[in-house]
């Protein structure tokens, strides 16, 4: 496309005037810019994690009109930019979408007006277990993010976007599975919980409460040293076998874990305060109400009351729900602890005040 | 089996694997002595997958509106991610520093196709530069085209509840010299020109306001709306010798490109403004002569 004539169809002729209101509008419309960043990068180390595109700075209404935009350009079409003003006046003011524009711009270009060979056609039979943890850790990362930009421009728009944004954040649960690599697979989901909580009018809080334990799954092999003394990070339960498949998790200084008796989640707590002794707990699963194979106790994961009472020694034992996925599985095992990364345990008359 | 768009939409988990297999084969081709810098690799192809994603393409399923690239051959999406690999890979080029030496030493590497070198074509094009290259251009543009300039002329109106901030843009359009505009502007809020004012003390705060003002107008959906509705309503207006009044019915407003919803939201807006007397549920809009003279003034005229 290069006969795209902006003197045509509605245009006046250029003279002073225009031009004095050009660069009006562009002081105008260039909001204060950030500080500048550097312009030479470090060498980064080989297994760095790749960083989103977007942070922050991404404008889902006017990005997402840019492919169309571009096509109306590629194809002549005279009223392109009269359709498109508003995204026009956007794109003096925003440099990430103006790039994204040129750079959106030449590759439909080139898609539409070939030149040359044509490039090869995708081919493979790979799978995501053979799928570098590192991509599909930025594969999780970004549907996430993705999945906040939806929420937020939804609550601008007055518009409801809980289903495409659920639809983002189960398939970052799901891609997460074959992340082999704890720490990897943990820093993929970093802010699943808080995106996921949003605005579902009850944030899920993973700051230091006094009235509630906030559970998340330990890293593997991770022990602790505290007062000198070097305690072992998980203690299996009595009846369980010592190397029956469990999810380890932490709340600062106490232990807690989940294991499976058949098709039962169960939890089992210890070292819980004396002032919770003989009282019945709350606990709440922000993420299960994303997470569809569980069938919750009580049918709410935001309020599973414990089927017994803190015994004297601090500790409880409480079936959570029933699930067909095995802990014994790998990544069934791994899509279980995704689901456990925020767990949080209250007195239930604690909730009823 | 190869990928297609419509796969990435809708079967992003099992087209994952294949489309970064195919855009690693392209990172690793056009990366030229970056290619084996597995980050840089990476880098470049999870800047595609990103793009993919914010587009509403990769795992946008049917909650996400269909795009020009839904509707590519699979040939044409090919080029399109093909061609994106090679921008992003440019970038990456451009950010690290590389000298433009590496071109010549990416010439002297196994070449299967003339693309293979990324720097060629990286500041020409054989199609020159797209339109809209700089904000520069853009600016100039919207300041050139009547229908684009209107959008500026409703949002500067839209200052009306806040005489201070308008009366400070008006003295900003006189200091440039936008002598057509001020005019226009002047005689729709039968204001002095700012000339002949004593100067406020506190403009440079009224003018920031309204500068913040403008700028969230002019990039509202609604704003181009109600101008094209506008517009629309000079164009298409129907005089009745029998009532004397101009008419234009709903559907004529809409035409092909806009709901029924979107020209009830612009005509309420008009209302707002005054510029007409409308209410929901009237299939047809009734303007009285002066009406017509404003709208025509405001919006058409310059």
């Amino acid at each position: 496309m290069s006969d795209y004539n902006q003197d045509e169809g509605l245009s006046l002729p250029s003279n002073h005037q225009q031009q004095a209101l050009a660069l009006w509008l562009q002081q105008l419309l260039q909001e204060p810019s950030l500080p500048d960043v550097p312009t030479s990068l470090p060498t980064p180390r080989f297994d760095s994690p790749v960083e989103l595109l977007f942070q922050g700075n991404y404008h889902l209404h006017f990005y997402q009109q840019l492919p169309d935009f571009c096509m109306a350009l590629l194809s002549n079409d005279p009223l392109a930019a009269v359709h498109y003003a508003s995204l026009l006046y956007h794109l003096v003011s925003c440099h990430e979408c103006h790039s994204a524009y040129l750079d959106l711009y030449d590759s439909l270009r080139t898609a539409v007006f070939p030149q040359g060979v044509r490039p090869i056609l995708g081919q493979g039979t790979r799978t995501l277990d053979a799928t570098p943890h590192r991509m599909l850790g930025h594969l999780c990362q970004t549907l996430i993010s993705q999945a906040e930009a939806l929420l937020l421009q939804a609550r601008h728009d007055h518009s409801d976007a809980n289903q495409p944004a659920r639809a983002l954040l189960q398939l970052t649960l799901q891609i997460s599975a074959h992340i082999v690599q704890g720490t990897t697979r943990r820093e993929a989901l970093h802010d699943l919980v808080r995106v996921a909580t949003l605005f579902d009018g009850a944030p899920a809080s993973q700051s230091p409460d006094s009235d509630a334990y906030a559970y998340s799954p330990a890293l593997p092999g991770s022990s602790k040293v505290r007062s000198g003394i070097l305690r072992s990070s998980r203690r299996q339960p009595a009846s369980q076998p010592p190397d029956a498949p469990a999810i380890q998790l932490r709340a600062r200084n106490l232990d807690g874990l989940i294991t499976q008796h058949g098709k039962m989640l169960e939890l089992h707590l210890q070292d819980l305060d004396q002032l919770l002794q003989g009282r019945f707990l709350c606990i709440n699963v922000p993420l299960g109400s994303l997470f569809e194979p569980v069938l919750w106790r009580g049918g709410n994961p935001r309020s599973i009351r414990s089927t017994s009472p803190v015994d004297p020694n601090g500790s409880l034992v409480t079936p959570l729900g029933e699930t067909e996925l095995q802990l014994s599985n790998p990544e069934e095992r791994n899509m279980l602890e995704a689901l456990f990364l925020l767990l949080q345990v209250r007195a239930c008359d604690q909730d009823a005040g | 089996m190869p990928f297609t768009a419509h796969d990435l939409r809708y079967r992003p988990e099992q087209s994952y694997p294949l489309l970064y297999a195919y855009l690693h084969r392209n990172a690793q081709r056009y990366l030229g002595s970056l290619k084996y810098d597995a980050f840089e690799v990476d880098t470049v192809v999870g800047h595609v997958v990103e793009q993919l994603v914010r587009l509403g393409l990769f795992a946008g399923g049917d909650s996400s509106p269909k795009n020009a690239l839904d509707h590519l051959s699979d040939a044409q999406f090919y080029a399109f991610l093909s061609r994106s690999v090679h921008n992003k890979a440019i970038d990456r080029l451009r950010k690290r520093h590389f000298p433009i030496s590496t071109s010549a030493e990416l010439e002297s590497t196994e070449r299967d196709e003339p693309e293979d070198d990324p720097m060629e074509g990286a500041a020409t094009s054989l199609w020159g530069s797209a339109p809209f290259s700089t904000p520069e251009e853009i600016t100039l543009h919207l300041s050139s085209q009547l229908a684009l300039r209107n959008v500026l002329k409703h949002c500067i109106q839209k200052l009306q509840a806040a005489p201070n901030q308008l009366q400070a843009i008006l003295h900003e359009l006189a200091d440039i010299g936008a002598d057509d505009l001020l005019q226009v502007l002047s005689e729709d809020f039968q204001l002095s020109l700012p000339s002949s004012n004593p100067l406020n003390p506190h403009l440079s705060q009224h003018k920031d306001h309204a500068h913040k003002k403008i700028r969230l107008c002019l990039q509202k959906e609604s704003s181009n709306l109600t101008v094209t509705v506008a517009l629309r309503l000079c164009e298409y207006k129907h005089l009745s010798h029998e009532t004397h009044e101009y008419t234009v019915d709903l559907q004529t407003l809409a035409q092909d490109d806009l709901s029924v919803d979107a020209v009830h939201s612009a005509l309420n807006e008009l209302v707002a403004d005054g510029l007409l007397s409308w209410h929901n549920g009237e299939e047809m809009v009734h303007l009285d002569s002066a009406q017509v003279k404003r709208l025509t003034r405001f919006y058409k005229e310059e």
